[in-house]
């Protein structure tokens, strides 16, 4: 039983159940608790929570990727305009993207270790680099700012069945999520590597001369925000035919605050993918929640940051326990 | 660790629990006191039986556009005007930041709690059109505003209520014909971006109808300087009539005319109400403004989503132009008063 | 009495100099460590103990001097070559990540393994049986391995530190300061433990400045002041009151304790 108390997602957990119950409380009536009302807080929250897994390994490196939101908008815009002005195949499309994002991703990594820079500041500037790129190429190449007729590309019928279908009205991205947040729980907790992840957030000098490979252990991650940002990228424009130079705009802010909110600490090595997952959920529930109970959408970002600071209360409270020393 | 444990004991794990509920109580009960007044109170006209329907009318109203910017909070005043005025339930939702996304969702989440009407805007057809046609499939109807002209109809959307660019360039360019111009410029700060094409478009297409000729310049809306000299320049060619498409372009050509000395001289009009451009106006620096008059664009569907629940009325569909609406020297002042009301 | 055969020194060190910019962090040292040996460093701060740590364990290269392990000479590039060649180094900081838990800790960049790949998994099992029974060797008897390492009490946290070091097949241990942010019972853990690994055949160089430590477990010690070696002795050549001497600056000390006498007596005459 106490094992449950230290574990870093209790916090994510309990949060989640009482905003569930604050919503299921004041908004049931108006379509909270009705099947459509919990799929469409179940989309938004596995949007966010596939990204949200992939941060949360990283920032449990030591690192942070502020630019996973315009790589979303690059991404998603490089398929869009491959399909509609090349006449490329959808699935040609994306797997050009998923080589745009390893590429973000790699040289993210690779100037983070080498010139060891905060990793900040260094996906701050990439950030800038893909958002004005991004704009900069669509406008060049259309004149426009959003380009759309996803619909009409080759092969967008099986595209359409494996990232925006619906399986008894809940939107197939939430059982990519699942299965993604499981997956990067298991290489986490289970795997070697994850056991270099922890080491590398924890203790870097320390793991790289036990003989972890740091530097690769983070490109790697870097690597890997990128490609859930295109898969995200992907499965939105798949939804609504088309992107624009705007989309995915803040994801990365959102994406850390739900692997805060899971228990993921800024400094590194400690956290959770799973609690992320809980994080992404509160995310969902209380964006949707927010509409569901005639709550002013003004007070949204009251409620959100709110919820914030009592979830690293709650975590820290916990860990201080959990690290307390015996005489 | 078992020894720690037994000290930390069920004290330690009650008061944690307690702290957490305590938290969570007091966030609870902050958020309850900011809920908005529940729909069933006290009708401001009597209580007839007439009234009494009127009060479970529920509109939604989701736009691309937060009540913080200051053009969509007139909208958002207009919305909530009628709202009053007509004794209804109104929600207003837009997405943090522009966000098509979010928007869609939004939409979803108004859908699944069936309301009596639905208001949205169509900034970028191919993200929403799927939500708009879920609205529509539900059975609820639904009205544009705003932008979606062109598109509103496919999805099964029944009226449009906003302006026409391409009728409001033209509406512009009849109203300098008139003044006497044959030579303009239309500026453009935004080249590629269709509504603004439209704008100039129909400006240019109205003074050349009138025998006068014109041309567009683009001039580049990240650098006033840079658009300033570009007026300039194409000044020189005899130009005596300037439109420009929005706040950007107003001010660049206000500052060209004003080096070159020639305000007053060379007519100028622009898109949109701002207080410089108002006061502009009123000093005889503008000729006039087109005003999309988007308070109407928040006011008129709710009229016309209510009329529809209540009695199953409705206009036979179309576009309702809310603009252009022009300001010019003799109504300024009083427009200056209505802006700053939030009504302008 | 000492075997000839083990008289090879594990690692020997030779005139080891080192500086950094303009400053001279290491002169002229010379040391050696035999297996089932303990060799104590000693040497007033600044005395250029922590350079010499570094050096020997591959973290910086020397300017001069020589490097012989069991009699081969090595240029050591890095530590993970150091750690290659047997030599392992327990800094203050201990290396290990507190929340994470002990076992992981343990098996840090050398984690047991099972299964093949894409499925290779982190052997918990293995893991958490191998650690149990080396900390039992040393003496821990840990109820839980999945426990984070931070909830251990310093001394114990040293011995997992060097408990890993050990299993990992250092045969030369090199500690800096483990007792020196510990209490006497810690400190008793601790010193109880190197004698352990010194008794399985380690040779392990105890850096510290506490001579009364140096003194209980040390069976030669070397005395390090401002980047040069003093001298090597063995515990019969050096009494324990004149290891205090030393340690406590000696000849400088005795010095000031004259300057002070005379300025007390004058304020006080």
């Amino acid at each position: 039983m106490r094992k449950l108390l230290n574990r870093p997602e209790f916090g994510a957990v309990g949060g989640t159940a009482a905003i569930w119950l604050f919503f299921a409380f004041y908004a049931g009536g108006s379509g909270f608790l009705t099947w459509p009302g919990t799929a469409s807080y179940l989309e938004i929250a596995s949007e966010l929570g596939i990204l949200a897994a992939a941060v949360s390994l990283l920032m449990i490196a030591g690192e942070f990727d502020l630019s996973v939101g315009s790589t979303i908008a690059a991404t998603g815009m490089t398929i869009s305009l491959l399909c509609e002005r090349l006449g490329w195949s959808l699935w040609a499309a994306i797997a050009a993207a998923g080589v745009l994002a390893l590429g973000v991703g790699f040289l993210n990594g690779l100037v983070v270790v080498r010139t060891r820079l905060p990793s900040f500041i260094v996906t701050l500037g990439t950030l800038f680099i893909l958002s004005g790129s991004t704009i900069g190429v669509t406008r060049l190449v259309t004149g426009r700012t959003q380009v759309g007729g996803l619909h009409e590309a080759l092969h967008y019928g099986a595209a359409e069945t494996l990232f925006a279908s619906r399986i008894g009205g809940f939107s197939v991205s939430i059982f990519w999520w699942l299965a993604l947040t499981a997956l990067t729980a298991w290489v986490l907790l289970r795997t070697r590597f994850g056991n270099w992840i922890f080491g590398a957030g924890g203790a870097p000098d320390a793991a790289r001369n036990l003989g972890v490979p740091v530097a690769r252990v983070k490109i790697a991650l870097f690597m890997t925000t990128a490609l859930a940002a295109w898969f995200v990228a992907t499965s939105q424009a798949i939804k609504f035919t088309g992107t624009d130079v705007l989309r995915g705009t803040g994801k990365e802010l959102e994406a850390i605050l739900a692997a805060v909110i899971g228990g993921t600490l800024l400094t590194g090595g400690y956290g959770s993918v799973i609690g992320a997952g809980f994080g992404a959920l509160i995310f969902g529930m209380v964006q949707q929640g927010i509409v569901f109970s005639g709550i002013d959408s003004d007070w949204y970002k009251v409620f959100l940051g709110a919820m914030l600071i009592t979830a690293v209360l709650v975590n820290s409270y916990v860990r201080g326990k959990v690290m307390e020393a015996r005489r | 660790m078992r020894r720690q444990l037994v000290a930390l004991g069920p004290e330690g794990s009650t008061d944690m629990r307690n702290r957490m509920l305590w938290t969570l109580g007091i966030l609870l009960v902050a958020v309850a006191c900011t809920r908005n007044e529940p729909p069933k109170e006290a009708s401001p006209a009597p209580a007839t039986t007439s009234n009494a329907p009127r009060a479970d009318v529920r509109i939604a109203v989701v736009t691309h556009g937060q009540a913080s910017d200051t053009f969509w909070s007139v909208v958002k005043n207009g919305v909530d005007r009628a709202a009053k005025d007509l004794g209804v339930t109104v929600t207003y939702n837009a997405p943090q930041t522009f966000d098509m996304v979010a928007m869609s969702r939004l939409i979803d989440a108004e859908v699944a709690k069936k309301p009596d009407g639905i208001v949205v805007s169509i900034p970028d057809p191919n993200a929403l059109s799927r939500s708009i046609k879920a609205a529509v499939d539900a059975g609820i109807p639904v009205i544009s505003i705003n932008s979606g002209s062109d598109i509103y109809k496919q999805l099964g959307v029944l009226l449009h209520v906003g302006q026409t660019e391409y009728e409001a360039g033209f509406g512009g360019g009849e109203k300098m014909a008139a003044s006497g111009v044959k030579n303009v410029l239309c500026a453009n700060h935004e080249v590629g971006n269709a509504s603004l094409d439209l704008r100039c478009k129909g400006f240019i297409d109205a003074v050349t109808k009138a025998g006068g000729t014109g041309k567009v310049l683009g001039v580049n809306a990240a650098d006033p300087t840079d658009s300033q000299q570009k007026v300039l320049a194409a000044l020189g060619d005899g130009v005596d009539g300037i439109l420009t498409l929005g706040p950007l372009g107003s001010n660049a050509a206000l500052a060209a005319l004003k080096q070159n000395g020639k305000i007053g001289q060379i007519k100028l009009g622009t898109f949109d109400l701002t207080p410089d451009v108002l006061a502009g106006i009123r000093d005889g620096q503008l000729e006039f403004a087109i005003d999309q008059q988007q308070y109407l664009q928040g006011y008129l569907p709710i009229v016309l989503l209510t009329q529809y629940k209540l009695y199953g009325v409705l206009p036979a569909g179309g576009i309702l132009p809310t603009g252009p609406g022009f300001v010019t020297k003799e109504t300024a002042a009083r427009v200056i008063d209505l802006s700053k009301q939030g009504i302008r | 009495m000492r075997d000839a055969a083990l008289d090879v020194p594990l690692l020997e060190a030779e005139g080891l100099a080192k500086s950094f910019g303009g400053i001279t962090a290491l002169e002229e040292v010379s040391l050696s460590v035999r297996a089932g040996e303990v060799m104590c460093v000693l040497g007033d701060n600044g005395a250029g103990k922590s350079t010499l740590i570094k050096t020997l364990s591959g973290v910086h290269l020397p300017d001069r001097g020589r490097l012989r392990i069991e009699g081969q000479e090595v240029r050591l590039t890095s530590p993970r070559e150091a750690r290659a060649h047997g030599i392992a180094t327990v800094y203050q900081d201990l290396a290990m990540v507190p929340l994470l838990s002990i076992a992981r800790n343990f098996f840090l960049g050398a984690e047991p393994t099972k299964g093949v790949w894409p499925f290779r998994r982190f052997d918990m099992r293995t893991a958490d049986t191998i650690v149990r029974a080396e900390l039992e060797k040393m003496g821990i008897r840990v109820r839980d391995t999945s426990e984070p390492v931070g909830t251990l009490s310093g001394g114990e946290r040293q011995s997992v530190a060097i408990a890993r070091a050990v299993y990992f097949g250092a045969r030369v241990l090199i500690l800096d300061e483990p007792t020196s942010a510990l209490g006497v019972k810690q400190a008793g853990v601790v010193l109880r433990y190197i004698l352990q690994a010194r008794s399985r055949g380690c040779g392990v160089i105890l850096v510290t400045h506490n001579p009364h430590h140096a003194w209980l477990i040390g069976d030669r010690f070397t005395l390090v002041n401002r980047g040069r070696s003093l001298g090597t002795f063995s515990k019969e050549q050096l009494s324990r009151e004149e290891l205090v001497r030393q340690m406590a600056g000696g000849q400088e000390l005795e010095e000031l304790s004259h300057e002070l006498g005379e300025a007390v007596r004058v304020s006080s005459g």
